[in-house]
């Protein structure tokens, strides 16, 4: 048996992680790039979004280099993507790969779901190594957050513009190479150092724009064309609320217990959308309302035809409060280029609206 | 007496005689806005983003017409119907939507129906919906009843008796009697599948149905097969549902792929989330149905006449050789 997997930014470190110490063989496909996305539009229905075409298209590269099980989140999400694993399993079958779907439930079968799902992966090894292997896994994806949180807070400010980027790739590789928690711990300190240490222009004081939407094209640099980066390179602080391991940290453990993170931004949401309407749609209309006197601005991203974003997209013009909000939308036809003016121009925008606040406050 | 508009869209041709009847019986007057017209989807779609599918936009059309009509809106936000499946975000979102982008919109009665949650808060929420009009519990259940008494017949004069929604509704005496062309000679049966609030809003589809129609076509829909044939070939193709109108769909399309009919038109309204997959799969199982000609038509607001017709021209004559030649 060998397991792939489709991508979503860099949990890829996890699940190699937990496969590597369970003895379990992987085939990892290549990163996002222009061929997997080709390989997933040509096989996808055509107003599918995004995500589909490009888990679409890892699957199929990963069933091309080998793999014979495919792993895919499932369940009822509330919006297409708890229909994915059905649709995709359908396309695949048609196209004559011979292979096993696993889709795991994440949202109702919680830990011990997927602990069921590895001990079963992994041809029943003891559950002691398998509660190890997976607390290993979470806590690398949890210091690959906490680094990545450091280099948002660098990238605007460091003299040399790139540098961040670069510790960070390096971080995920020691990160990736560790083996044990120890070492682990002794990389995220390492490049956590390192990146205090990069110089940084103390006299800037960056722009705040945060970062939001949905879900995959937020987590997966390829799908929002490295809008982090991009707005790094403007000299502008990136915030993001989002991050993979909070996330399994609350569906995965908390949430079981009553306690939701998101309950601050769904009752900043309140006045505006009453009701949770599947993905992130309901998030996405709450962190405008709860950011409007914290950031500057606020990039949205969406893939195109999303319907909890559409809904929010429809919502933001009402609301109150005075913030700036540039929504990206995602799809095959989308371009750098078009992309890097949208953002000067709104960092632009928000430059003047700052000094003019300041102006005015000033008398 | 208090007037609720109740916008002649989206759920409007699946449950306006239980919403009718609920309202009456509380001693409300029922306010329906007009059918589509050409100035009903400009301001709908000068009030949503433009990637907002085509039935929310006419939607939002019909409400922006009863502005004014009216004092109370009806717009529910229908979350799931029965336990395990869900609706698609726009329908939930509906009367959050409407309340953002409609402007001197009428207070909006937005009950959340969940029956995945249980009966007690559909209750609740019955009760609670009808606060504006009384206070009275027993008087709610009444209502009640008699709401799911008339969507019974509805249901029945559908899916027992070959009606399309319109002819039911006739037949209830709630709507004028269509004119739809009496399916004489018929040479040929297609079904035709897609949500009601896309094959009945004459406007938007251009008149599918009577044009076929008036092609020598017998026309067979989603509600004229009966609802245990709808799950059940739902169940052969997808498994259980996902989502709340599937059997609509990947039901109505495998239960006819399977019946004794020429062919199979698919309607998708641009942009739509749940279609954009289950029509995949309805696609994919008729091509292994070689004997049935599949076509799939995506409407907006752009969509030409005169395109659809030719396509719709194109198909029949196909059919029509086909069955000649053999």
């Amino acid at each position: 048996m060998k397991v792939t997997w489709p991508h979503l930014g860099h949990s890829d470190i996890v699940l190699k992680s937990l496969f590597r110490d369970l003895g379990v063989d992987m085939v990892i496909a290549p990163p996002n790039n222009k061929h997997s996305l080709t390989l997933g539009v040509k096989h996808s229905p055509e107003f599918v979004c995004l995500p589909f075409k490009l888990t679409l298209g890892n699957m199929i590269e990963g069933l091309e280099l080998g793999g014979d099980t495919i792993i895919m989140a499932a369940g009822s999400g509330l919006c297409r993507f708890g229909y994915y694993a059905k649709v995709q399993e359908r396309i695949l079958r048609d196209l004559g790969y011979e292979f096993d779907m696993v889709t795991t439930a994440l949202f109702e079968s919680k830990i011990v779901g997927v602990a069921r799902l590895v001990k079963r992966l992994s041809g029943g090894a003891p559950l002691s190594k398998v509660i190890a292997a997976i607390r290993l896994g979470l806590a690398k994806l949890s210091a690959m957050d906490d680094i990545e949180r450091a280099v948002h807070r660098v990238r605007a400010i460091e003299i040399n513009k790139g540098i961040a980027t670069k510790l960070f790739q390096e971080a995920i590789n020691a990160i990736d190479y560790a083996s044990d928690m120890s070492g682990l711990k002794k990389a995220k300190m390492d490049y956590i150092a390192q990146l205090n240490d990069v110089a940084v222009d103390t006299k800037i004081d960056p722009l705040k724009v945060g970062v939001m939407g949905e879900f995959y094209v937020v987590l997966e640099p390829f799908a929002n064309m490295d809008v982090e980066i991009e707005l790094g390179k403007l000299g502008v602080e990136v915030k993001r609320s989002l991050f993979v391991s909070h996330w399994t940290k609350f569906s995965l453990f908390l949430n079981a217990f009553g306690v939701t993170e998101k309950e601050k931004t769904h009752r900043a949401a309140m006045p505006y959308l009453k009701r949770d309407v599947g993905g992130d749609g309901w998030e996405s209309v709450g962190e405008v309302v709860l950011h409007a006197h914290s950031y500057n601005g606020l990039v949205h991203l969406s893939p195109f035809t999303c319907m909890p974003e559409i809904i929010a997209q429809n919502i933001m013009p009402s609301i109150k409060a005075d913030i700036p909000v540039l929504t990206l939308i995602s799809d095959e036809q989308m371009g750098r280029a078009g992309m890097l003016t949208r953002l000067e121009a709104f960092v632009d925008l928000l430059h003047r609206r700052r000094s003019a606040s300041l102006a005015g406050a000033l008398g | 007496m208090t007037k609720v508009g109740i916008p002649r869209a989206l759920l409007y041709y699946q449950f306006y005689p239980m919403w009718r009847t609920f309202f009456s019986h509380l001693g409300a007057d029922v306010v329906v806005s007009a059918p589509t017209t050409k100035s009903v989807i400009t301001t709908g779609s000068s009030r949503v983003v433009s990637e907002t599918c085509l039935p929310v936009k006419v939607f939002c059309g019909h409400v922006r017409s009863l502005v004014g009509q009216c004092d109370y809106v009806f717009i529910p936000s229908v979350c799931s119907l029965e336990k395990g499946s869900h609706n698609c975000s726009k329908f939930m979102g509906l009367p959050d939507v409407i309340k953002a982008v409609v402007p001197n919109c009428p207070p909006i009665l937005d009950p959340d129906i969940d029956l995945a949650k249980g009966k007690r808060g559909f209750y609740l929420a019955l009760y609670h919906l009808s606060r504006p009009f009384t206070w009275n519990p027993l008087k709610v259940k009444a209502a009640s009843e008699a709401a799911w008494q008339s969507h019974l017949t509805y249901r029945d004069l559908m899916h027992n008796q070959g009606l399309v929604p319109l002819q039911a509704l006739a037949q209830m005496g709630l709507e004028p009697e269509p004119d739809f062309h009496e399916p004489g000679p018929a040479t040929m049966t297609i079904a035709v599948i897609g949500h009601p609030y896309v094959l009945f809003d004459e406007y938007i589809n251009h008149k599918l149905i009577r044009r076929l129609q008036g092609m020598g076509v017998r026309v067979v829909t989603a509600e004229m097969a009966g609802e245990e044939d709808l799950a059940l070939s739902l169940k052969k193709l997808a498994g259980r549902a996902y989502w709340t109108f599937e059997d609509e769909i990947v039901g109505a399309g495998g239960h006819y792929l399977e019946r004794n009919v020429d062919g199979i038109i698919s309607v998708v309204a641009f942009g739509c989330g749940p279609d954009s997959l289950m029509i995949d799969l309805l696609q994919r199982q008729a091509r292994k149905v070689p004997t049935k000609a599949y076509m799939s038509l995506t409407i907006d607001e752009h969509t030409a006449e005169a395109g659809l017709v030719t396509r719709l021209e194109a198909y029949v004559d196909m059919i029509r050789r086909r069955k000649n030649s053999v």
